[in-house]
């Protein structure tokens, strides 16, 4: 947590005077840089080992492993759900990590969805948005891609309400490491072919990715409620 | 945070693509707001010419690329996605930049709808923008996974008076006329405004999606 937010303040302090002409991105020359950063990254290392996962590991093993990591989030997506006053999706995500742990050997068959119990997105950046907290200007992390200062202490929050990692401390480092490789192999590897086609067909890469993930987090801060204001027809 | 975001590109391209490629299913009682019946006689529609296999890939192409010209409002998009730099531009580029948007729309849409098409959408409602602006929510089915979380998708109809037309849809919230013009925008940014470019870079584009 605490190297996290000490990540973000060199990330700010650093880019402080690349200025862009996005006033929501001011440190876009940065943000670019640490973009084709992750995208190298991606390119030596997530690609490959999600192309090989994919070409490997059976469809059904695959979606029983995306089904391990969503019953794993549940308690931190429970907290948030109370921490922002909504007990019905607290209780629906109570109702859903039950199941899916349960009738759902441990988490690795989706039972809850086919009983009504629905999943939903919630993180600490949420809550703090729900508290009024501002997104600030958007950051591009290193490896962990885009955010911006209240995503990214919310980020650090969640690792600290996650309950597996108290697990064990000689276990801990290890636990943590797998379960961060296999969310990202999970992500990853869902999303070869049409992150793929979303860069092929952007101009600008990095500003698709950056309109992409400010406009979906205002959305998930709103649970998918209407905006105030939707974009008007002309500039 | 990649994580999610990465998780996030895959449910908006999967779902952009069912949308454009209106590999839908319509939801069976009639909707009661016109915006909706609107949307949902389209999803029959798309679905028709998806599934008519009486027609070669090409034709099928065609058909969807003036099926999908005739429900949308395609120069109201595009002059939205040019942002500030609409003002400066010449009446001729801006004309150029209409047709080329249109290629460029239909060549990706086109690209992603034949990998899609299998997906299903139902409407579930609508909620009134303004006086002649609707926006028509509709959620996505898979028949292989039923049991899989929907997304949300919207679509905004506007009434023109003499009829109803798309003029931007959303996908879990992120509208792709907003997502067009960041893109559209941030490139003349970096290239000094220059129109001409941004056409040659869309043309450049749809030449490479088809």
């Amino acid at each position: 947590m605490r190297n996290l937010v000490l990540l973000v303040l060199l990330g700010l302090v650093a880019a402080g005077c690349a200025a862009g002409p996005e006033p929501r991105d001011p440190y876009e020359a940065t943000n670019r840089t640490v973009f084709d950063f992750n995208m190298t990254v991606d390119r030596l290392a997530l690609r490959p080992t999600a192309e090989r996962y994919n070409a490997y590991v059976p469809e059904w093993a695959r979606d029983g492993v995306h089904n391990a990591l969503d019953t794993l989030q549940q308690p931190v997506v429970f907290a948030n759900d109370v921490l922002q006053g909504a007990p019905s999706r607290a209780g629906e995500t109570a109702a859903r990590f039950l199941t899916n742990a349960t009738l759902g050997v441990g988490g690795l068959v989706d039972v809850a969805s086919r009983v009504g119990f629905a999943g939903h997105e919630e993180d600490f950046g949420q809550t703090l948005a729900v508290w009024g907290v501002d997104e600030g200007p958007f950051v591009m992390l290193p490896f962990l891609g885009p955010s911006n200062p209240r995503d990214a202490v919310g980020l650090g929050v969640d690792v600290a309400l996650d309950p597996t990692n108290y697990i064990r401390v000689k276990r801990h480092v290890f636990w943590s490491g797998v379960h961060l490789y296999g969310k990202v192999l999970d992500a990853r590897s869902r999303n070869l072919e049409v992150l793929d086609g979303i860069e092929r067909d952007s101009l600008d890469f990095y500003a698709t990715v950056r309109s992409l993930y400010r406009q979906h987090r205002a959305s998930e801060v709103r649970n998918g409620m209407p905006a105030p204001a939707e974009p008007p027809l002309t500039e | 945070m990649m994580v999610k975001h990465k998780s996030f590109i895959l449910s908006f391209a999967v779902v952009a693509a069912l949308v454009l490629s209106l590999g839908l299913s319509a939801r069976s009682a009639a909707a009661a707001v016109p915006a909706e019946q609107y949307i949902t006689d389209n999803i029959q529609k798309g679905l028709t010419i998806l599934n008519n296999a009486q027609l070669s890939k090409e034709q099928r192409k065609t058909e969807f690329q003036g099926f999908l010209l005739g429900i949308t409002d395609i120069n109201v998009i595009a002059r939205y996605t040019l942002g500030q730099y609409r003002r400066s531009a010449s009446p001729e580029d801006l004309t150029a930049f209409d047709a080329a948007f249109k290629d460029y729309a239909m060549a990706v849409y086109q690209s992603y709808f034949t990998k899609y098409s299998g997906q299903t959408l139902k409407v579930t409602g609508s909620y009134a923008l303004t006086a002649d602006e609707t926006v028509v929510k509709a959620a996505t089915v898979d028949p292989k996974k039923p049991g899989a979380k929907p997304f949300e998708v919207n679509f905004r109809v506007q009434n023109t008076g003499s009829r109803q037309v798309v003029v931007d849809f959303s996908v879990e919230g992120v509208w792709i006329r907003e997502l067009e013009r960041n893109d559209f925008t941030s490139y003349l940014g970096q290239h000094n405004g220059d129109v001409k470019a941004l056409i040659a870079m869309l043309k450049a584009k749809a030449a490479q999606s088809k």
